[in-house]
């Protein structure tokens, strides 16, 4: 019966993650597609080639006439595995990001455990102590009043610290504000407190009393850590001259090379949702 | 210690400077003195000039002035949007509440920077400076609005089963002036969502800028001052450069302090 249960929990939840899939391709298509300037190149203004950007734009214009077409252009480009064509190369969508999101993936793992490990450290030690103090929650409020692109900026003029490091310190900033204060609430329920008052060692009641009570929230943070970081991600590659997706979607985004833009989209709205932020997640969390 | 006080009269007192600044006769942010570029503190450029010789405190004190109202505009449009949509669908048919809550979904696994460099991308090219500023702070709103509509639809649901709305409801009230009455019970919600809106919404800018997607030139803004700071040659000539992000810090510092009690 409990499995039974889970598996109908899972397909629903995969229901409702190909919905919002299929939902943010329709709601892109549609953003892009009637976006005043989607009709438009960079090109046209140069001499030399605004004979074949017009050519290129007319053919875009006859394709595009119906959304319906473009939208059923669009999940097939995802079916065949080449996601369209892109508009600045002239090749397949994927063979333009394949060879980029392992730099990606690569820079995204670092970037978070570097940034879990630092923010579970801080807010241990700054959640058992007495009063909360300003030792810790100055350098994180001052971490996250500077934005990615000057942290980026900064740490290469002062040749000091890379992209994994700019993007740990913005996440874990983050991430010890809030498990700051989910440590600081669980340290004083009332069942921790008598198991402290029992002698019971701290890191058999963190095991055991209070890592299991906020599970759940942690979850939450992780993949709420995964959105924060999957933004922080174009500034600091594009800064750092990273070639991964970051810097393709930037680059796609002033060549106005919209296919290649939509296709990434798609990809973080995928990450997104596989980390599970879609489920609900605690009102607390909502607002960051 | 508590800091919101001090920090709002503070920001208070930087805007109206930065006012003064912006009205004082003579100054225009995109005067270009071309006999002083690169220029140091002096007399007649107080914090320099950039590049192009333009006056940095005149262009830094516009930048405030612009992405404090710009961020300002877009919180209330996405807090009244939030709160508009969070209490229509929690009073709602549940189909509708479901549906709401679906495309708030779509909007949440969606990375912000993506979607705004989407949108600003496929602008015209011929977007003016003006309407570019317009359009980033209005892209921001429209897109800022699901987090703070699924917390109001939390709490407006929770407010739906409370004892008062109960009785209000046995007593034959209609639909329409039940959620009258819910409002101003959601405003303890709106307003920490509406000042948690405004630094996110001027770091936003500032990020966007900094990629070159965001206020057109010459308008100043801070994402635009930050593109100074890629030019080495600008830094070895004046330590002024460093001006704009240090201001954006501290903007960004005290209003973190003056909404921090709420």
């Amino acid at each position: 019966m409990k499995t039974m249960r889970q598996a109908a929990a899972l397909v629903k939840g995969l229901a409702r993650m190909l919905a919002i899939l299929l939902l943010v391709l329709l709601g892109s298509t549609v953003l892009v597609r009637f976006a005043p300037g989607y009709l438009s190149d960079a090109r046209e203004m140069d001499s030399r080639y605004a004979g074949a950007a017009r050519a290129e734009l007319s053919a875009e214009a006859a394709r595009s006439q119906s959304l319906a077409q473009m939208f059923a252009s669009e999940i097939g480009g995802w079916a065949r595995g080449d996601a369209g064509l892109s508009r600045q190369y002239g090749v397949p969508v994927f063979e333009l990001i394949r060879p980029r999101l392992a730099v990606t993936g690569g820079l995204l793992l670092r970037s978070l455990v570097l940034a879990w490990v630092l923010a579970i450290v801080a807010s241990l030690v700054s959640s058992a102590g007495r009063n909360p103090s300003l030792f810790w929650q100055t350098p994180a409020t001052l971490l996250l009043a500077v934005p990615t692109a000057a942290m980026a900026t900064l740490c290469l003029l002062a040749n000091y610290g890379g992209p994994a490091l700019v993007m740990a310190l913005l996440l874990a900033a983050r991430d010890f504000k809030f498990l700051h204060r989910t440590l600081r609430k669980a340290w004083l329920d009332p069942h921790v407190l008598q198991a402290r008052a029992q002698g019971i060692a701290t890191p058999r009641l963190l095991l055991k009393h209070i890592l299991p009570g906020i599970a759940s929230q942690l979850a939450a943070l992780a993949s709420l850590s995964m959105v924060t970081a999957l933004s922080a991600l174009v500034p600091v590659e594009v800064i750092f001259n990273v070639p991964g997706l970051g810097q393709l979607a930037w680059n796609a985004a002033m060549n106005r090379d919209l296919p290649v833009l939509l296709a990434i989209t798609m990809i973080m709205a995928l990450a997104v949702t596989c980390a599970g932020i879609a489920p609900d997640r605690p009102a607390e969390l909502e607002s960051a | 210690m508590k800091l919101n006080r001090p920090a709002a009269w503070l920001l208070i007192a930087l805007i109206l400077a930065a006012g003064v600044v912006t009205a004082m006769p003579g100054a225009s942010y995109s005067h270009q003195d071309r006999e002083s570029t690169l220029a140091g503190a002096s007399t007649q450029h107080p914090a320099g000039t950039d590049a192009l010789g333009r006056d940095r405190l005149v262009r830094v004190s516009a930048a405030l002035l612009l992405s404090l109202a710009g961020a300002l505009a877009a919180s209330i449009v996405t807090t009244a949007a939030a709160a508009g949509v969070g209490t229509l669908a929690a009073f709602g048919p549940s189909s509708f509440g479901w549906t709401a809550m679906l495309v708030c979904d779509a909007f949440l696994a969606l990375p912000w920077l993506f979607l705004l460099m989407m949108i600003r991308s496929a602008l015209p090219l011929t977007t003016s400076p003006a309407s570019s500023a317009a359009i980033t702070f209005l892209v921001l709103a429209a897109l800022g609005w699901p987090a703070c509509a699924r917390a109001v639809y939390r709490g407006t649901l929770s407010l739906k089963d409370s004892e008062w709305l109960l009785y209000a409801r046995a007593e034959g009230l209609r639909r329409g002036q039940i959620v009258r009455s819910v409002i101003p019970n959601l405003i303890p919600l709106l307003v920490p969502q509406f000042l948690i809106c405004v630094p996110a919404f001027v770091i936003a800018e500032a990020n966007l800028g900094a990629l070159g997607l965001g206020i057109g030139e010459p308008l100043p803004s801070w994402g635009g001052m930050l593109l100074e700071l890629d030019n080495s040659a600008m830094l070895i000539e004046t330590g002024w450069v460093y001006f704009p992000v240090a201001l954006l810090v501290v903007i960004l510092l005290l209003l973190e302090a003056a909404t921090v009690e709420a």
